[in-house]
C-alpha cells in the first residue's frame, strides 16, 4: 500500500527543515555580515545587515599583510603535504591490509582503530617531548607528523574497506595481462576508487586546515602559524578585533567550501558507494 | 605453442585459527596432480564445486603458490616465475573488466603493459575485435554491456596478446543458458582462429565434453580420470566418473560378479547377462576373481518391456516427456533408476510410459554394464 504525503505534513516538514537550516547557516551568515562591517558597528542594536560601515576593507587589509598571509601559506602547505601523504601512505597499507595475510594482523588492524579512539588531548604533552627530541618542533614537519596520526586511521580504514568490495581478479587480470601488483594498485584500483578518495581526502584536509590545538603547542613563532592560530592571535589584552577576525574566517572557510562545491558529486556518491558493487 | 606439464603439484592452503582456541587448518586443495598437457590441445578441468578447478588453473597462471611439485611450461620450470612473465593470459569467471576504461583501453592494456608501438596495438585491437565481434561496442565502458558483450571483451583482452597459454576459468558460468550455449559454440569456432594452448575450467559435463581434446575429472583434489570425452564416457575409471560424465547420470545397481573361465557374467537380481568378449578378455586378463560388484548402466542403454527372462521390475515415480524420449524415475527394489524411453511409432506404443504407478520391465545387455569393485573402482583398469 502506498500512502499519500498529506499536504499539511508536507508543508510542516518544510517549516521545520527551513528552520534548521536557517539555524545550521545562521553563525556563517552572521560571520559574513560582520565581515564588512567596522568592529565598533558590530553590537549596533538593532543589528542591519549592511549599514554605512560596509567596506572591504578588512579583506584588504588581510590580503595585503604579509603576516597574515603566511598564516595561509602554512595552513596550506601542511594540509596539502598531509594529504599527500595520507593518501599515499593510506592507499597502499589499505591494499596491504585488504589483499595480503601477514603475521599479527589483526592486532595491527585494533591498533589503527584504536588510535582513533584515543582523544587527542591526552597525546599532546606525549608528542610535544617527540617532537621536541626530534628537532622538529617550531618546524611543518611537527603539525604534519601529528595530523598524519590524526588522519592515516580513518584513510586506512575507509580504503581497506573500499578496496575489499573491489574483485581480487582485478589484481589477478593486471599481474597476467602484464604487470605488477604495484601497477595494479595505482593503474586500476585507485582510479577506481575516486569517490572513496576523494571523500577521505577532503576529511583529511578539513582536519589538518582546522586543527588547532597542536598547531598552538608545537609552533612557537609568528611566521610558523597556521589560520586557526593566527586568528586567535587577533585577540589581544585590549582588543578584540572581530571583523578582522570575521573576514579571516570567511577567507580561511573559503578552500574547504570551494573543495566540497568541486567534488561534491564525488563526495555523495563516495559515501554511499560500497552499498552497490559494479 | 606451449606443452604444459605438472608433475607431483600439490597446493594446502593453512589458515592459522582467529583464536588461540581455533585449530589452525590445512585445506589440501590439489594433490599430487600429474598431467602433460600437449602442444595446441585444449584440456578441461571439471568437477563438483571446491574440488580444486580453480586452485589447479591459477598455480598454472602464477596467482597461486604451488606448495609442492614442478610446473613446466614449455620444459622451463616456472614455479617462481611471476605470473606477468608466463606469457599466459586467462579468462575470469567474474570477467575483470577494468570499470573505468573502455573497451578498446580494456583489450589494449596487456598490450601497452608490454610496450607495443601505438599503431600495432591499435591493428591488434581491431583483430581481436573482429574475431569477437564486439567493433561497434569499443567506445563503451564495460558498466554499458550485455553479460555476453562483456564476457567477449574478456576473451577479447585474453586472446590479443597471441599467449602461450589461454586459461579459462568458468566463463560461461554467468550466462544464461541459451547465451552458454552460442558462446560456447563460439569458442569452439574461436579455437580454430588461434593457435594456443587451452586449459578450461567448468563444473559442467557438458560443456567439458563438447569442448575438451581431454578431460580431466577432479575430486576433492585428486584427478580421477585424464581421457578424452568419449574415453571417459565409455569407459569411466571409477565410480564417480561414471556419474559425473554423462546426463542423466548413470544408474548403478548391487550386483554380482560371475565368472566360468575366461567368460565372465554380471548379475543383478535375478537378471544374468553375458559380458561382451572385450571385456572378458580384460577382466580375464588381471584374473578378476567372482565377487560383489556395482553394475552401473546409462540410462538410455536401459531396454523396457523386451522380453527377456528375469527381466527387473519397478513402478514409475516420474516421466518427464522431452519430445523425442520420455525419461522415467523408476522405482526399482530400493533403487532409483533413470530410463530413457525412445518415442517412436504411434502415441499408443509409449502412451503407458506416461502413466504414474505403472509397472514396467527393464533390461540391459552386457555391453551396456561397467563393473565397478567394493571400492568404485572400474574393475577392467
Ligand atoms: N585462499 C584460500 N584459502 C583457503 N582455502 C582455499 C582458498 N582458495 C580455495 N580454497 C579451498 O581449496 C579447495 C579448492 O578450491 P577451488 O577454488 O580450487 O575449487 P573449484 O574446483 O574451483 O570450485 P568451484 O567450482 O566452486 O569454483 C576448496 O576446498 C576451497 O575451500
Ligand atoms: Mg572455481
Amino acid at each position: 500500500m502506498v500512502r499519500r504525503q498529506s499536504k499539511l505534513s508536507k508543508v510542516l516538514l518544510s517549516i521545520v527543515l527551513i528552520l534548521f537550516g536557517i539555524y545550521a547557516a545562521f553563525p556563517i551568515i552572521w560571520m559574513l555580515i560582520c565581515s564588512f562591517k567596522q568592529n565598533d558597528y558590530i553590537f549596533y542594536w538593532p543589528p542591519k545587515i549592511i549599514d554605512e560601515s560596509f567596506s572591504f576593507n578588512t579583506y584588504i587589509k588581510v590580503l595585503t599583510d604579509p603576516v597574515k598571509l603566511r598564516f595561509f601559506l602554512n595552513s596550506y602547505i601542511v594540509s596539502g603535504v598531509v594529504v599527500v601523504l595520507t593518501l599515499i601512505i593510506g592507499i597502499m597499507a589499505a591494499y596491504a591490509f585488504s589483499r595480503y595475510n601477514f603475521k599479527f594482523k589483526k592486532p595491527i588492524n585494533s591498533l589503527i582503530v584504536g588510535v582513533q579512539a584515543i582523544p587527542q588531548i591526552v597525546l599532546l604533552i606525549p608528542y610535544m617531548g617527540i617532537i621536541v627530541a626530534m628537532k622538529l618542533f617550531n618546524t611543518y614537519w611537527a603539525l604534519i607528523l601529528t595530523y598524519l596520526v590524526m588522519t592515516l586511521p580513518y584513510c586506512i580504514l575507509m580504503m581497506t574497506g573500499y578496496f575489499n568490495t573491489l574483485s581480487k581478479e582485478l589484481d589477478d587480470s593486471v599481474r597476467i595481462d602484464g604487470g605488477s601488483r604495484f601497477r595494479a594498485l595505482w593503474g586500476v584500483l585507485v582510479p577506481i576508487s575516486t569517490p572513496a578518495l576523494v571523500s577521505v581526502g577532503l576529511y583529511t584536509f578539513m582536519t589538518a586546515w582546522n586543527e588547532y590545538l597542536f598547531a598552538l603547542v608545537l609552533t612557537q613563532t609568528t611566521n610558523m602559524r597556521t589560520i586557526p592560530i593566527g586568528i586567535n592571535l587577533l585577540i589581544t589584552e585590549h582588543n578584540y578585533d572581530w571583523s578582522m577576525m570575521m573576514s579571516m574566517s570567511v577567507l580561511g572557510s573559503l578552500p574547504i567550501l570551494i573543495l566540497f562545491l568541486f567534488f561534491q558529486k564525488y563526495f555523495i556518491s563516495g559515501m554511499s558507494s560500497g552499498a552497490i558493487k559494479e | 605453442m606451449a606443452t604444459i606439464t605438472l608433475k607431483n603439484i600439490s597446493k594446502v592452503f593453512e589458515s592459522t585459527g582467529k583464536k588461540k582456541s581455533e585449530e589452525n587448518t590445512r585445506t589440501l586443495a590439489v594433490s599430487d596432480f600429474n598431467l602433460e598437457i600437449k602442444d595446441k590441445e585444449f584440456v578441461v578441468l571439471v568437477g563438483p564445486s571446491g574440488c580444486g578447478k580453480s586452485t589447479t588453473l591459477r598455480m598454472i597462471a602464477g596467482l597461486e603458490e604451488i606448495s609442492s611439485g614442478e610446473l613446466y611450461i614449455d620444459d622451463v620450470l616456472v614455479n617462481d616465475i611471476e605470473p606477468k612473465d608466463r606469457d599466459i593470459a586467462m579468462v575470469f569467471q567474474n570477467y575483470a573488466l577494468y570499470p573505468h576504461m573502455t573497451v578498446y583501453d580494456n583489450i589494449a592494456y596487456p598490450l601497452k603493459l608490454h610496450k607495443v608501438p601505438k599503431a600495432e596495438i591499435q591493428e591488434r585491437v581491431m583483430e581481436a575485435a573482429r574475431i569477437l565481434d564486439i567493433e561497434q561496442y569499443l567506445k563503451r565502458k564495460p558498466k554499458a554491456l550485455s553479460g555476453g558483450q562483456r564476457q567477449r571483451v574478456a576473451i577479447g583482452r585474453a586472446i590479443v596478446r597471441n599467449p602461450k597459454v589461454l586459461l579459462m576459468d568458468e566463463p560461461l558460468s554467468n550466462l544464461d543458458a541459451k547465451l552458454r550455449n552460442q558462446m560456447r559454440a563460439e569458442i569452439i569456432a574461436l579455437r580454430s582462429k588461434i593457435n594456443t594452448t587451452f586449459v578450461y575450467v567448468t563444473h559442467d559435463q557438458t560443456e567439458a565434453m563438447t569442448l575438451g581434446d581431454r578431460i580431466v575429472i577432479m575430486k576433492d583434489g585428486f584427478i580421477q580420470q585424464a581421457a578424452s570425452p568419449q574415453d571417459a564416457f565409455d569407459h569411466p575409471a571409477n565410480i564417480f566418473v561414471a556419474g559425473f560424465i554423462g546426463a542423466p547420470s548413470m544408474n548403478f545397481f548391487p550386483g554380482k560378479l560371475l565368472r566360468q573361465g575366461d567368460v565372465y557374467c554380471v548379475q543383478v537380481e535375478d537378471l544374468i547377462v553375458q559380458l561382451p568378449e572385450e571385456k572378458c578378455a580384460r577382466l580375464a586378463g588381471k584374473d578378476v576373481q567372482p565377487q560383489d560388484i556395482t553394475v552401473g548402466v546409462r540410462p538410455s542403454h536401459i531396454n523396457v518391456d523386451t522380453g527377456v527372462e528375469n527381466e527387473l521390475t519397478g513402478t514409475i515415480n516420474v516421466s518427464e516427456m522431452m519430445g523425442t524420449e520420455v525419461h522415467l524415475h523408476v522405482k526399482s527394489s530400493g533403487n532409483d533408476v533413470v530410463i530413457i524411453v525412445p518415442v517412436i511409432g504411434s502415441y499408443a506404443s509409449y502412451e503407458k510410459y506416461l502413466r504414474q504407478d505403472e509397472v514396467v520391465k527393464f533390461s540391459f545387455t552386457g555391453e551396456a554394464c561397467h563393473v565397478f569393485d567394493s571400492e568404485g573402482k572400474n574393475l577392467e583398469f
